[in-house]
């Protein structure tokens, strides 16, 4: 077995501290943050698709719509970071994971979306 | 990952990764070429080299998936775990990355409004 911390991993105040965990565990980490990046995506692409295409709705509302689905895909990459990490170091001190903080505000964000677009198509 | 036919896992757990870093990447090579066919009426010129730029981020991430996935089998194979596997800079690249994307949508969305 080589020393369980290598320096040379980024970023260090990850990988300097701890021991290595099973690699399985680091593996779905990394898995788990596409899955927040793939999110991330999808909420920016519906977000600029629909002032793209320009369906016929209310344009405010529909404009809040877009504005509110950019906002909910700016602040997924960040969360998507920090919970990497965050877990990253967890497991390599043997302590909990903790659950991702943008879940609550995203579902909250998802539902006033889909309450902007119904009200945007009914008062158009 | 064959090693005298010995595997690390039976899960495969590498092969996924490098899965997940592929199809990340071939999501943000559509999105890419959607975009700028979408924004080209507006925006012109700036559409093409977002477009381009996006496809340069899609070919890091699916290369870069190759990358880590050679490094990271290399390593279980040989130490049994990831302690001189890939680190996060790939990770922080693309959350770079996507910030910036998210900065050009709400400029794309919010710009033609000011």
């Amino acid at each position: 077995m080589s020393s369980p911390v290598t320096p040379r991993r980024f970023p260090r105040w990850v990988f300097g501290e701890g021991s290595e965990p099973d690699p399985r565990f680091t593996l779905a980490n990394e898995r788990t943050f596409l899955a927040w990046i793939r999110t991330a995506l999808a909420l920016l692409a519906c977000g600029v698709a629909l002032e793209a295409v320009a369906p016929p709705m209310q344009p405010q509302l529909r404009l809040a719509a877009s504005v509110l689905l950019i906002v909910l895909g700016l602040l997924t990459p960040v969360q998507a970071w920090f919970a990497w990490s965050r877990d990253e170091r967890a497991m390599r001190n043997g302590r909990p994971l903790s659950a991702p903080a943008l879940m609550v505000p995203l579902a909250v964000g998802s539902a006033i979306t889909g309450v902007l677009l119904l009200a945007a198509l009914l008062l158009r | 990952m064959s090693d005298g036919g010995r595997r690390f896992d039976p899960g495969l757990q590498p092969e996924r990764t490098a899965l997940a870093w592929r199809r990340t990447g071939l999501a943000v090579a559509v999105g890419a070429i959607a975009g700028t066919r979408v924004l080209f009426p507006t925006l012109g010129v700036g559409a093409v080299v977002v477009g381009l730029l996006g496809l340069g981020l899609a070919a890091l991430l699916v290369l870069g998936s190759t990358r880590r996935a050679r490094r990271a089998e290399a390593c279980l194979l040989q130490d049994g775990n990831l302690v001189s596997g890939p680190g996060g800079r790939l990770v922080a690249a693309v959350c770079v990355a996507s910030t910036a994307i998210g900065v050009a949508a709400l400029v794309a969305v919010v710009g033609p409004h000011l």
